[in-house]
Order: structure tokens, then C-alpha cells, then sequence
């Protein structure tokens, strides 16, 4: 079996107990993306936010455009499987719309 | 689950069941791909993306490394081409050893 | 934890990448390229100022991104 800790100094998921308290920028399935204050995950990344903004980005029929609307929650649990990625809400700068 | 076994032993010609690979020639899957280490091989996942490239080696999960790689996309176009990348196999369908690719 | 690199060639390659540019693709078609900062045995993935992308298209900048490992379907050296 391998050592993990040969292979990287620190796991992944370091890097989310560092965002803990902080704003967090989650990637989920089907095409939403959210954005709050991370109060817990675990190692399936289920995680709680507080303060959350969705945005879930849909095809309205017969247009191309993308078009967004937002859903607010105080309190919110996510479940692990649907979380694509996270960082750091703060630290993402856009380059393209 | 009885019944099963006793058919497995009758094909044996009378031999216990784990002796099957003596009295019937048989390559096991996985001695298959290790055998391919070193050659081509030709890797289709379960949403068509396709790669071809050299297989370096693979660990126990069949997670793959291959070098000098050709990306498929589902309409069978070449991507890009990649020098190494870890695949892993948690949408591997299929590996074709000697496998060309879907430039036949 | 139970590790994914079993093997030494898996491994190898991993250890050898690390901290080196590299390119992960999700099976949703998103592409990250960017320097890999640590993996574990689920391939959850740190990148390391990653750029996000779709095909051709830069959608963001990331300083750092934790990326779920199973949506990883493979990580290139660069």
C-alpha cells in the first residue's frame, strides 16, 4: 500500500478545512453553481453553507442563450455527490464572461 | 448455488473448481491487460470518449497510465493528444490490446 | 485511507506530477489546467492556479480549486 503523505505533502481536503468560516465557491451538478459561508463538510463533501446564493444556469426553449436566476437560503445542506469542485469564494477572478 | 457448482466441476472433467485453469485454456482478464504493458492499447469508456496510447500500467482498480495518447471524443474526432495521463477507471467500459483506434 | 495508486505505476506517475502543470478533464466535458498541489486515494484533486475550460473556452480563473474526485476522468502531464 502506498503512503499517501509520499505522494502529497497535504490531502485535498486540507484545503476545505482552510475554507472553513470563509466564503466558498461550490461547482455543482446540473449546471448550478453556489456560493456562501462554509460552517461543515466531510470527507464525502457534504458541506453546510450559511448565507447561500444558487445560481442555476438553463436553455429557455427556443433561445441559445444562457439564461441564470438565483435562489437564496439561509441555511443549506449539500449533499457530497452533487459537489463538482470548490474554492475559495475570494480568490477566483472570471477572464471571460 | 449447489447446482452451479456441480456444473462447473462436470466441465472440468471431474476436477475441483480450482483447477478449471489447468484443464481449460483460459486467460484471465486482467492477465490479458498486463500483458498489453508496453503496447498499444485501446481504451473505451462508458460515454464513448476513446483514447489510444501505450499502456505504462495500471494498479487494482485498473485506474490506467498511458503515454503518447490520442483523445476520442464520442463522434470518434481526435481532441487533443496528450504525452501521459492517469485514466481513471471509473468510466472505463472496454480495453482492446492492439487496439488501433477508431481510425480503422 | 484506501488509495487508488495501488500499483507503482500509478504512483510513480502521480508522485511524478506533482507540483508540476497538469491537465484534468471531468467526464462533463470541463477541463482544468493547472499546477497539481496534492491528490488522495479518491483522486480528489488541489490545482493550483487552474484555469477552467470548455473545450476552447476560458470560463475562470482559480488560485485554488478543490476538484471531487469522482468526476475526475483523467489527469495529463503537461
Amino acid at each position: 500500500m502506498v503512503d499517501e503523505k509520499s505522494v502529497s505533502a497535504s490531502e485535498p481536503l486540507d484545503l476545505i478545512r482552510l475554507c472553513l468560516d470563509e466564503q466558498i465557491f461550490v461547482k455543482l451538478r446540473g449546471n448550478r453553481e453556489m456560493t456562501g459561508k462554509l460552517h461543515a463538510y466531510d470527507s464525502h463533501c457534504n458541506i453546510v453553507l450559511g448565507d447561500a446564493t444558487e445560481t442555476i444556469y438553463y436553455l429557455e426553449s427556443g433561445s441559445e442563450d444562457v439564461k441564470s436566476r438565483k435562489e437564496k437560503s439561509e441555511l443549506v445542506f449539500v449533499r457530497g455527490d452533487s459537489v463538482m469542485s470548490i474554492a475559495d469564494a475570494s480568490n477566483i477572478g472570471k477572464t471571460n464572461a | 448455488m449447489s447446482e452451479d457448482h456441480s456444473v462447473i466441476t462436470d466441465v472440468a472433467t471431474g476436477t475441483s473448481e480450482l483447477d478449471i485453469g489447468a484443464s481449460i485454456p483460459s486467460v484471465l482478464p486482467l492477465e490479458l491487460i498486463d500483458k498489453s504493458i508496453g503496447s498499444k492499447i485501446w481504451a473505451i469508456m462508458s460515454d464513448f470518449h476513446e483514447f489510444v496510447g501505450t499502456l505504462v500500467g495500471f494498479d487494482d482498480f485498473v485506474n490506467i497510465i498511458l503515454s503518447d495518447v490520442t483523445e476520442y471524443d464520442v463522434a470518434r474526432k481526435v481532441v487533443c493528444k496528450r504525452s501521459k495521463l492517469l485514466l481513471s477507471s471509473r468510466n472505463l467500459a472496454m480495453l482492446v490490446p492492439e487496439g488501433k483506434g477508431p481510425e480503422i | 485511507m484506501s488509495a487508488v495508486p495501488t500499483s507503482a505505476s500509478t504512483s510513480n506517475f502521480l508522485s511524478d506530477i506533482t507540483n508540476s502543470s497538469v491537465i484534468v478533464k471531468l467526464n462533463n466535458g470541463f477541463e482544468y489546467h493547472g499546477v497539481l498541489s496534492s491528490i488522495d486515494g479518491f483522486m480528489n484533486i488541489v490545482l493550483e492556479n487552474s484555469i477552467e475550460m470548455v473545450g476552447s473556452k476560458e470560463i475562470r480563473k482559480y488560485n485554488e480549486l478543490f476538484v471531487r474526485g469522482n468526476n475526475v476522468m483523467y489527469i495529463a502531464s503537461q
